[in-house]
């Protein structure tokens, strides 16, 4: 069969191994993903694919997901802001550190966690679809008949392009929210736009812990989604299955990169 | 040449609003006639209780998954803000509210959105293309009524429960995070979260997730039943379903966040 | 210049078993039988697209098992393949696609790339055709520009995944036509499934039958109409009695 079949884990069919069948899998799942991103990673440098190609991906990303990511993350700046500001007035009435605060989080941890997830699902959902029905469509099998490697053919660009444009549109979707925030707290809480746009409390590791972050989450959608796409099988019924599994598998992913990201940032990054 | 591409832009704007109009008309149609099969009801049961299940059992453990990282990750965040403060006491309050009301919800959502949402659409969409609507209808089973409502109202009891579910194991890991990262004694916590957190709090969380619900069934039935083009016809009708939800929780997000003040 | 031996494959449940075939050189040979009987499977497996649990597939001699895939790029260059869905890819123009194989595969100049390209649309009777999408074409058409990527590269075997599935009998005809004229003129090896017996017999040498996995039937075209066996009768002739 595909290389996609090879398995590093196998619990047998006793009472115990059918119990932790599902911890196997999950386990065998992971090595699959860290074997395709190795694979991946060691095809930049050597790959010999079409060279329109990465340019082509970067487009088609960068295009799909901005205007998206804007409007999303405008909201989610609005809103923030909104519930912050209406939680801490019960503490203390004066909201000038509104948005030195909000601006912190947002740098250190939120534009990248909560501008990934809407990003996973839409740049997510389109790779593993477009990669899946060329799968379902024979096009993949093709590919190996003329001796090009699929991962070097369709993985690699996608890779790099999401990871780059989806870091800048990430980066600027932060700034939307930041903006969005303002606008809130000028016209529901008369925060001046002054007070509000207040970097002080950003620090480089701030910003450095975020940029990581962004990089991580984008690459852990492509790496992801890349893979639920190329092992799609079964028809029509397949491209969806294999689409829902990326975005909830990267979703998933990164919630738990964030934890672990954010826990040695806790330890190692001062803020 | 660049004359015409600054008059294509303003044309192409006009365009992709006109098809979203278009597709927000398509399913608030789906959704008036969906409702109309609840008076008298005119919903399958077997179905309904099928996909109850079938959608339970397909986002329980990773919503809970995801609410106890989240709990914990809330934690994480608060920690540097709450030791600068120096206002240990608030943890669980600024935890909480924050997970309760917005987080929550929110990531419970797109979580839901991607996993019953996107498979959903892909079910439909599958039957679409095999004919097997068409089908139901030469048969004078009322698609909408067999296949739409049941699975409409078990995605706004799910995500309900879901999120009552997610609520209670997101504090959980709120908790121990606090507990383990710093040192607040789970008392402390609790007894910071509860005077300052009111019922509304967590009952507004819960109504923002019917609504989160709403929207996602809506929509990937919309797109599901939509689908023209084969197996890649599949693929983008569940692309489209999925992101269509998303923005659509953001907005819907937006303004619930101030009509439940 | 094909020879299975043996050849076993399984997903969840068995698909081939323990199936034996040769296809000599310079003939055309008709694989067939009932649907999921494996057809399709044995093809991918003779390409390499698929490894078996049990068996060897030989091309020309050299034996495709224990290959990993760029040992399998060396066996492709001699194999050109023609997919059930015409794999065709979306993403590229009609003369890219039928192009990609020589880019891929050999170091030609670009001028003898055009000049191979613009002969084989010509050949498949669809000149000019070369900066079309795919997605514009019609069913037939699409299958013409497939068999064109197929037969660019001049490989000495090549694999044709049903043809003419759903394409009407004139159609089916000429791509027929066309394949047999394609043969004659390189002598290639061509292994060609079909579910259209009657259309397939017209042009086939031998004739291979697949039922359930398994091989029922191995001879020439003549032996196959002539056969006794009732499963191969009744599934040659399209009869409605019998075992199947």
């Amino acid at each position: 069969m595909t290389e996609a079949s090879a398995t590093l884990v196998d619990s047998g069919p006793s009472a115990l191994g059918r119990l932790m069948a599902p911890v196997s899998a999950g386990v065998n799942d992971i090595a699959g993903l860290f074997r395709l991103l190795g694979r991946t990673l060691t095809l930049i440098s050597q790959g010999k694919r079409e060279k329109g190609a990465l340019l082509e991906q970067m487009y088609i990303i960068g295009n799909r997901s901005l205007v998206f990511m804007c409007i999303t993350m405008g909201f989610i700046g609005a809103i923030i802001t909104f519930q912050s500001a209406v939680q801490s007035q019960r503490l203390l009435p004066d909201l000038t550190m509104l948005g030195a605060t909000f601006i912190k989080l947002l740098v250190r941890d939120m534009a990248a966690s909560l501008g990934a997830m809407p990003l996973a699902t839409r740049v997510g959902a389109g790779i593993a679809a477009e990669i899946g029905s060329m799968v379902v469509t024979d096009q993949v099998d093709a590919l190996r008949m003329c001796a090009a490697d699929p991962v070097d053919y369709l993985v690699v660009p996608r890779f790099i392009a999401a990871t780059i444009m989806g870091t800048a549109v990430l980066i600027i979707a932060g700034a939307v929210a930041i903006l969005s925030g303002m606008v809130i707290a000028n016209g529901v809480f008369d925060v001046n736009f002054h007070t509000y746009l207040n970097f002080s409390m950003v620090t480089l590791g701030d910003v450095g812990l975020g940029v990581t972050k962004m990089v991580a989450f984008c690459a852990a959608i492509a790496i992801i989604s890349a893979q639920r796409g190329l092992s799609t099988f079964g028809g029509s019924e397949g491209v969806g299955t294999a689409t829902t599994r990326a975005v909830v598998g990267s979703s998933f992913a990164i919630i738990v990169l964030n934890f672990f990201i954010s826990g040695l940032g806790y330890f190692f990054v001062p803020s | 040449m660049s004359g015409s591409r600054l008059l294509a832009l303003p044309a192409r704007v006009g365009a992709s609003l006109l098809s979203l109009a278009d597709q927000i008309g398509g399913m608030t149609l789906l959704l008036s006639q969906a409702l109309k099969r609840l008076v008298p009801p005119r919903v399958d049961r077997y179905e309904l209780v099928r996909n109850l299940h079938r959608m339970g059992v397909q986002s329980v453990p990773i919503v809970m998954a995801t609410a106890a990282f989240t709990g914990a990750i809330m934690v994480i965040q608060a920690a540097p803000l709450v030791e600068r403060f120096n206002a240990r006491e608030f943890v669980g309050w600024g935890a909480s509210f924050v997970t309760f009301r917005e987080v929550g919800p929110l990531l419970i959502a797109l979580m839901f959105n991607g996993r019953v949402g996107a498979n959903n659409a892909a079910e439909l969409g599958t039957m679409v293309v095999t004919e097997q609507v068409d089908g139901l209808r030469a048969l004078a089973i009322d698609p909408i009524g067999y296949l739409v409502m049941p699975r409409i109202i078990a995605m706004v009891v799910m995500i309900f429960m879901l999120t009552i579910l997610g609520d209670g194991v997101a504090l959980i890991g709120s908790i121990i995070t606090g507990d383990l990262l710093l040192d607040v004694d789970p008392r402390t916590f609790l007894a910071s979260a509860i005077p300052m957190l009111g019922p509304w709090d967590v009952i507004a969380g819960l109504i923002k997730s019917a609504l989160f619900g709403l929207m996602i069934a809506v929509t990937s039935c919309y797109f599901g039943l939509a689908t023209r083009g084969g197996a890649p016809g599949v693929g983008r009708s569940v692309n489209a379903s999925v992101v269509a939800a998303a923005t659509g929780i953001f907005v819907a997000d937006y303004l619930s966040t101030f009509v439940l003040g | 210049m094909i020879r299975v031996q043996d050849l076993s494959v399984s997903f969840r449940s068995p698909v081939l078993d323990g199936v034996n075939l040769h296809a000599p050189p310079a003939s055309i040979l008709a694989l067939v039988g009932p649907g999921a009987s494996g057809k399709s499977v044995l093809l991918k497996s003779v390409a390499g697209l698929l490894r078996p649990d049990r068996g060897d597939v030989f091309v020309d001699g050299v034996s495709l098992a224990d290959k990993d895939e760029p040992g399998l790029a060396e066996v492709r260059k001699g194999i050109g393949m023609l997919f059930q869905n015409y794999a065709l890819f979306d993403y590229l123009t009609v003369g890219e696609n039928i192009a990609f194989p020589l880019r891929r595969l050999f170091d030609l100049p670009e001028e003898e790339v055009q000049a191979r390209v613009s002969e084989r649309l010509a050949r498949v009777s669809l000149p000019g055709f070369e900066h079309r999408i795919p997605r514009s074409l019609s069913g037939g058409q699409k299958k013409r520009v497939g068999i064109a990527r197929a037969t660019v590269a001049r490989a000495p075997i090549l694999l044709y995944d049903d043809p003419t599935a759903g394409l009407d009998p004139v159609t089916s005809q000429k791509i027929y036509d066309l394949i047999k004229g394609e043969q004659r003129e390189q002598r290639g090896c061509v292994v060609m499934i079909s579910s259209d017996v009657a259309g397939v017999l017209t042009i086939a040498d031998r004739v291979a039958m697949l039922h359930r996995g398994k091989l029922v039937f191995e001879g020439s075209a003549d032996e196959a109409k002539t056969s006794v066996d009732p499963l191969v009768r009744q599934f040659i002739h399209g009869l409605v009695e019998g075992p199947l």
